[in-house]
């Protein structure tokens, strides 16, 4: 460290210094001695000179926000004839209807609003701007029509449809036909927005077998939160996460389905993360692959 | 200090102070260390700690260990009385059945 960085945390110390003490002087006298020397012990644990700063000048806000308490009474003091000489200056402060504190609470909320006022708009122009002009060309362009129909091998009977997405099959009967009617009148005269079927190949299966935690995945009661226990909370917290081949997180897990208690929640987050590396891997053809899948996980008390 | 069991407006920070207390009830701390806990600026964590020993939820004492041998100046801890933790658990328990205390 060189020398102008120890004299400026040394200056810095100062200023936290005074701010304390002025502070305290301006809290109510009873409590004035008391605040003012557990702050400056407080402030020793801080760590570097613009942490105690801040912190000096949240002990000037808490000097108001006391002072404010005593004069509404919620805080009675020993001495209210000299606590209320004290703080007599802080409590003219209040104007009509709106106090100094409602004021800042409405000019915090509106700038809150003006900035998100602002975001909405400026994302709203840029997805306008990052829209293609010819989107809606695209979506109803219509597909020039095949000279042929498309090659059928011999012998290779299309025994059904399957369509496959993660976890649903949709089976369509054998007995649809769809394919002369629609193929023959587009080779003959082509409409310019009837839709072509595509062409009919026979489909692969995926046999998909769902992850989960594996081999070494942590205990549930390690993360059973010490609060939900003293207070005998229990639930079901569903989280959703997202693993690789080789059963690593590859997103921070979120919640998929809260329990109704934020600790739970909370505990349930901290599991799935720790699980990272123990997870078991969904498999497609039994092959691993990346995927994202609910994980459900009770937190429950022995009773 | 103040008048006894009086009810307290429970913010999200009294919570939270709260929380930290309860999660060891015999426990005493000092505001520095309920700071690092909960990560409450000092402007809120004094007012509230001062709320809730005037309510006698909290009791404080100084520390009793010489500040010489310590090191450092002596602090200002905080801890639970029996009605604090009665009824901060009644305020935990009425928020999981969803009822503000």
């Amino acid at each position: 460290m060189s020398q102008d960085e120890r004299s400026m945390q040394t200056e810095l110390g100062g200023v936290a210094h005074w701010l304390i003490q002025h502070a305290a002087r301006r809290a109510p006298e009873s409590l004035s001695s008391r605040l003012e020397e557990e702050w400056l012990a407080d402030l020793e644990s801080r760590p570097s000179a613009l942490s105690r700063l801040r912190f000096a000048v949240g002990c000037c806000w808490a000097t108001m926000v006391i002072a404010n308490d005593y004069s509404r009474g919620r805080v009675p003091a020993a001495s209210s004839a000299v606590a209320a000489r004290g703080f007599i200056t802080l409590a003219d402060r209040n104007f009509g209807y709106f106090s100094l504190r409602s004021a800042t609470l409405f000019l915090i909320a509106g700038l809150h609003a003006a900035l998100f006022y602002g975001l909405i708009t400026t994302l709203s122009h840029t997805r306008a701007s990052a829209t293609p002009s010819n989107l809606q060309n695209n979506v109803v362009q219509p597909v020039p029509p095949e000279k042929s129909p498309p090659p059928q091998q011999p012998g290779a009977e299309i025994k059904d449809w399957t369509i496959h997405v993660p976890k649903f099959v949709v089976d369509v009967p054998q007995n649809i036909d769809v394919e002369s009617d629609v193929i023959q009148d587009t080779a003959k005269s082509p409409e310019p927005y009837s839709t072509p079927l595509p062409p009919e190949t026979p489909t692969h299966v995926v046999r998909q077998v769902a992850g989960g935690p594996g081999a070494g995945f942590p205990e549930t009661a390690d993360f059973y939160p010490s609060l939900s226990i003293h207070l005998g909370e229990e639930g079901i917290s569903t989280v959703r996460v997202c693993v690789d081949a080789k059963g690593r997180l590859t997103s921070d897990p979120t919640t998929f389905k809260g329990s109704g208690n934020a600790r739970l929640d909370e505990g349930a987050l901290k599991l799935a993360r720790a699980g990272s590396g123990h997870y078991r891997a969904t498999t497609e053809d039994g092959q691993p692959v990346i995927s994202c899948y609910p994980l459900a996980i009770r937190f429950q008390l022995r009773k | 200090m103040g008048k006894k069991d009086a009810n307290v407006r429970m913010s999200l920070q009294t919570l939270r102070v709260l929380e930290a207390f309860l999660e060891n009830p015999t426990e005493q701390l000092a505001g520095a260390e309920v700071h690092q806990r909960c990560g409450i600026a000092s402007g809120t964590l004094y007012p509230i700690l001062l709320r809730l020993e005037s309510a006698g939820w909290f009791v404080s004492h100084w520390e009793s260990n010489d500040p010489s041998s310590l090191g450092r100046p002596r602090r200002r801890l905080y801890r639970l009385t029996s009605t604090g933790l009665r009824r901060a658990s009644e305020v935990f328990a009425s928020f999981n059945r969803g009822v503000l205390a």
